[in-house]
């Protein structure tokens, strides 16, 4: 009964999360220099227009001289009915761009994602079970090194060496390669290495923090003392009890982090996803591009924690028990 | 004294001071007077430089002699450097002053700190990089670009002296871009914490206090911004308000705080259950008292650990930005200087390889410094 | 008691921790027997050493930083300090269980109780999933949980502290163990729950003829359910016998200064000054610098080994006084209480 409430609970605060974030960019645009007005004023001055007029041209067309609560009505129904609108570069619907954009990004994000996840987690719950053992030290200075190491530099060093210097991968993406063949994985090689790299430092210091807590938990000790061999203490006394907020981890920070490392690496790997379609949003200007592609990472994230809240709620019985007291 | 509210820094800082000028307080303590005082001259310096200065004429343009040369000692400061300034007096007073006024505690945050050699070593290479950051460039003068000198090989690869790290596209020297980048980075990583931790005080402590629906709209005001993937919203941010320096500063500052904000407010709340704060409240002291002088003092160290550790994040997003071209053109941003290397990478490999590796060395340091720090003073992760 | 052959010998067992700040001698040659069906207590202040000695036995003790440097514990004929991982994995839960002081974390809070005891059976013994639910059933209801068939899927935090402290004796219980090791498993819990805790131990131990090492900080307990007493202090023991023996006619002044901390006609009369350092143990007697008889001698040297008191084989003290040439008669060997033994049962 309450489990229901405090889920429902979480589902409007999502919704009004989304409301708040949307009228925040709302009004972030609606007060600030539109920076495509300002290009055209620009591009009008040099070429001996008027600026002001190419200003409020660009306002015309797109509506803004009509008076704020309006544009509001129309940008909130527009974001909500996924209506939106136009890109300039692309000339097509912004939501055909994301769709043609979209499985590039999954076939890069994905398969490292998970790989990280698992040798993180693995590596992690090693170096807390085995701590101040030279693996620990090992694990844990490579996760040093690895949250340190920037991303972008990185994936430069690796393309020098083994595209340049070496010529064993190729340099630049190929959109005419088949995507489902062998000759597509030498392609996606070196940015998958990045965001695995990127994404496994963070998995195994969580992993290695949470589960450090329950090494020395007194219920290890009962397991134990019930003649439990290591492997299986360590799977159900040690790592499945840090599961929980392990997923919560894995939810909240790694949608961020992922998202900032694919684009950085569609960037420079010229992968066409949404990481490279937003880049080139950005440089050309094409706000209603910008707009859709950042924003789609913020509300992946949104959703990201409200399923991560609900499963909490609904793998870990002590929270449901604390809502049932409540 | 009336003077520091006509500037918008000294507004600033007069909200966060952690010792309030009571009246009587200037009475009892030097160290406010002067701590004001400083305050004060630097924001004078900025008022007078940014009403009455040519923006083409120097603040300072002098040859010193120095025997077998003349130095020229040229100073034209930016909104960035007197920023940058405030935040050197920051670490000064909230940092050096109180270390050095309770000698018996630093002794031993120094024993706790010194067993971590990986930290020390970063301690030592970050102020190195402060320093030739700081004054480097003053000295050695930006880089400039010579068309006859493109691409030179760094010096331990055949190239001169005269550009030790070898040269770029455009003939300017690495070394002088290296040392310029130490600048930048120093100052996104320094400044942005700055305000990161007046934010996070300010609001952490206000919804502590308050409690009631201040704290309830406070923090779900911060479980906003936190649920928002940051990176995309400094993107955005920077996409309408343009990159340059000092917007970039600030907007890592104000995207920054949550984090740190909720440590401060978890951190305030168990300390007002605490017998000391609960003396100085039967004792009749004021709320805005007992926060000044009790609360924070108290809550400094998670709040310099947790800043610390989110100093790394800082330099990576404005390299990665500036990587991405969206930094400012006129700044010798080490990811700017990586991103023009990337089309070297077969001729002139050092071009994206030596600001990385700094920039990677920084970012470790960093971190090691903040790990050593949590062992060290963060009064959450003693060991028993 | 030396007409049968002990089940538990331990024999100068040491145990040291590896620490920032050094070695800390936590057990520091220690050693008892225990018989089969019998109840040993080992009592100690806080910090002396009992919980490390009674974990070090099954090696359940977190290594490292902890590491057992030296002695044997012979357990059935096997030296459990040098015994391989598998060897003593079969010797935990069956042979010898634990009970902790802390029933609030000695359960995993995501599993069922029902999960967590069939888990002990089935590591123990060749059985299915539904044997092991009936017996996991059978051993609730054995140790005192009403409706155990229908609380058998509950998890941990349903139950009170005393409910699952049954819990932990019943997955102690699972392997049908002959010794129990209990590590102050009452301190946590209210003085009423407490007395019903320790009225179970004592009729499990009835009907299953186990015996119990029994670790606790409190001499009410100790009066009530131990045949024989180890008195530790400072990582060493000090004294060991009959409880008669210890209760009546403390030999060490140890042993009597802690006799006088029980509340008595006098009132109480607390030990002055605190536990040496672990870190940086005193030469000499550990005991000496709050000892009211220590003579010069007692500073110097090793800490004296066990010696029969009264001649008496079964009664050991570590005391100087009880060697050869020095008077043991200066110590006032009456204590100040009327009747120890009421102490038990008025609480």
């Amino acid at each position: 009964m309450n489990m229901k409430w405090y889920i429902s609970r979480r589902v409007l605060w999502a919704v009004f999360a989304t409301f708040i974030i949307l009228t925040f960019t709302f009004g972030l645009l609606l007060i600030s220099p539109n920076p495509e007005a300002s290009a055209a004023a620009f591009s009008a001055a040099t070429e001996g227009g008027d600026p002001e007029e190419a200003r409020e041209r660009v306002a015309e067309i797109r509506g803004e001289d009509r008076p704020w609560h309006e544009q509001y009505v129309d940008f909130m129904v527009s974001m909500f009915t996924l209506d939106w609108g136009n890109s300039f570069t692309y000339h097509e619907p912004v939501v055909d761009t994301i769709l043609r954009a979209y499985p590039y990004s999954v076939a890069l994000v994905v398969p490292p994602t998970i790989a990280a996840i698992i040798a993180g987690f693995a590596i992690g719950v090693y170096s807390s079970t085995h701590q101040y053992s030279l693996g620990d030290f090992l694990g844990t200075s490579f996760a040093f090194f690895g949250l340190s190491l920037p991303n972008f530099w990185f994936a430069i060093m690796l393309m020098m060496v083994f595209s340049v210097y070496l010529g064993w991968l190729p340099v630049r993406y190929d959109t005419s390669v088949e995507f489902w063949s062998l000759e597509h994985i030498r392609y996606l090689i070196l940015p998958w290495f990045v965001i695995w790299t990127g994404a496994i430092a963070s998995e195994m210091r969580y992993a290695r923090a949470e589960t450090l807590e329950y090494v020395n938990a007194a219920w290890t000790k009962t397991a134990r003392a019930k003649g439990l061999d290591e492997t299986t203490l360590t799977y159900r006394h040690i790592f499945r009890p840090a599961l929980i907020p392990l997923i919560t981890i894995v939810i909240g920070d790694l949608v961020g982090i992922i998202f900032a490392t694919a684009l950085v690496v569609e960037v420079i790997f010229t992968v066409p996803g949404l990481g490279l379609i937003s880049y080139q949003a950005l440089v050309r200007q094409d706000t209603p591009l910008v707009l859709v592609t950042i924003m789609i990472p913020v509300f992946i994230a949104i959703i990201g924690n409200l399923l991560q809240d609900v499963a909490y709620t609904m793998l870990d019985p002590r929270i449901s028990y604390e809502e049932r007291d409540a | 004294m009336s003077l520091e509210t006509d500037t918008p820094e000294s507004t600033g800082i007069d909200d966060i001071d952690w010792e309030e000028i009571d009246a009587n307080a200037v009475r009892l303590d030097p160290e406010i007077f002067y701590k004001y005082v400083s305050l004060v001259l630097l924001c004078l310096l900025w008022a007078y430089d940014y009403i009455y200065r040519d923006p083409r004429l120097s603040l300072l343009d002098v040859d010193i002699p120095l025997g077998f040369t003349t130095f020229n000692l040229e100073l034209n400061p930016g909104n960035v450097d007197y920023l940058m300034g405030l935040t050197l007096l920051a670490m000064f007073w909230w940092v050096a002053v109180p270390l050095a006024r309770s000698p018996e505690m630093t002794k031993q945050y120094w024993r706790e700190f010194r067993r971590n050699k990986a930290a020390v070593a970063s301690l030592v290479f970050l102020a190195v990089i402060l320093v030739v950051g700081l004054i480097g460039p003053l000295i050695i003068g930006r880089p400039s670009s010579d068309f006859g000198a493109m691409h030179e090989a760094p010096v331990f690869l055949g190239g001169t002296w005269e550009y030790p790290l070898g040269t770029n596209s455009r003939g300017e020297g690495i070394f002088k871009i290296v040392i310029a980048g130490m600048r930048v980075s120093m100052q996104v990583g320094l400044i942005a914490t700055l305000i990161v931790i007046v934010l996070a005080s300010i609001v952490g402590t206000t919804a502590a206090f308050s409690g009631g629906w201040v704290d309830e709209v406070l923090m779900r005001f911060v479980d906003l911004l936190m649920t928002f993937p940051t990176f995309f919203l400094i993107l955005f941010l920077v996409y309408i308000y343009g990159g340059d320096l000092f917007m970039l500063i600030v907007i890592l500052g104000i995207t920054g705080w949550g984090g740190v904000c909720r440590l401060v407010r978890s951190e305030a709340l168990q300390r007002t259950e605490e017998e000391y704060i609960e003396a100085a409240e039967a004792a009749g002291a004021t709320m805005r008292y007992i926060v000044r002088r009790h609360l924070i003092p108290n809550v400094s160290n998670t709040v310099i650990t947790a800043a610390t550790l989110a100093i790394p994040f800082l330099i990576l997003t404005e390299a990665v930005l500036a990587f991405l071209g969206f930094g400012d053109p006129d700044v010798w941003s080490w990811g700017r200087i990586i991103a023009e290397g990337r089309d070297d990478l077969g001729t002139a490999w050092w071009v994206a390889t030596i600001p990385g590796i700094f920039l990677f060395a920084t970012v470790l340091a960093f971190n090691f410094l903040g790990d050593a720090l949590r062992d060290a003073i963060d009064p959450r992760h003693q060991i028993r | 008691m030396t007409d049968t052959e002990p089940l538990l010998q331990v024999r100068n067992l040491e145990t040291q921790f590896h620490t920032d700040e050094g070695i800390v001698r936590a057990v520091d040659g220690v050693s008892f027997d225990v018989y089969p069906g019998e109840t040993v207590c080992i009592v100690g202040e806080s910090g002396s050493g009992k919980t490390v000695t009674i974990e070090s036995i099954t090696r359940i003790l977190q290594m490292p930083p902890g590491e057992i440097v030296g002695g044997e514990v012979i357990f059935d004929g096997i030296d459990l300090t040098t015994a391989s991982e598998k060897e003593i994995r079969r010797i935990r839960g069956d042979r010898i269980s634990h009970v902790f002081q802390n029933p609030q974390g000695s359960l995993n809070p995501v599993y069922t109780v029902g999960a967590q005891i069939r888990e002990a059976i089935q590591a123990n013994r060749d059985v299915g999933k539904k044997a092991a639910r009936e017996q996991a059933i059978e051993l609730l209801d054995e140790v005192g949980i009403p409706e155990a068939g229908a609380r058998i899927d509950d998890y941990p935090h349903e139950f009170s502290g005393g409910m699952r402290q049954r819990v932990v004796i019943a997955i102690a219980l699972a392997g049908e163990p002959d010794l129990l090791l209990a590590d102050e498993p009452t301190t946590a819990l209210d003085v009423t729950i407490e007395a019903q805790i320790i009225d179970l131990l004592l009729r499990l131990q009835e009907e299953r003829d186990m015996a119990i090492v029994f670790v606790t900080h409190d001499l009410g307990v100790v009066a009530e359910i131990a045949d024989r007493v180890v008195v530790m202090y400072a990582s060493k023991v000090m004294e060991q016998g009959h409880v008669h023996e210890i209760f009546d006619r403390p030999a060490h002044p140890y042993t009597r200064a802690l006799l006088d901390c029980l509340p008595g006609p006098d009132g109480v009369t607390p030990i002055e000054g605190t536990l040496p350092n672990p870190l940086d143990h005193p030469d000499g007697c550990r005991f000496a610098a709050r000892c009211e008889y220590a003579i010069e001698p007692c500073f110097v040297g090793e800490h004296p080994s066990l010696l029969p008191a009264d001649g008496d084989e079964d009664h050991l003290v570590s005391c100087l006084l009880y060697r050869d040439g020095h008077d043991e008669s200066v110590i006032d060997r009456e204590p100040r209480r009327a009747d120890p033994f009421a102490v038990g049962d008025d609480t």
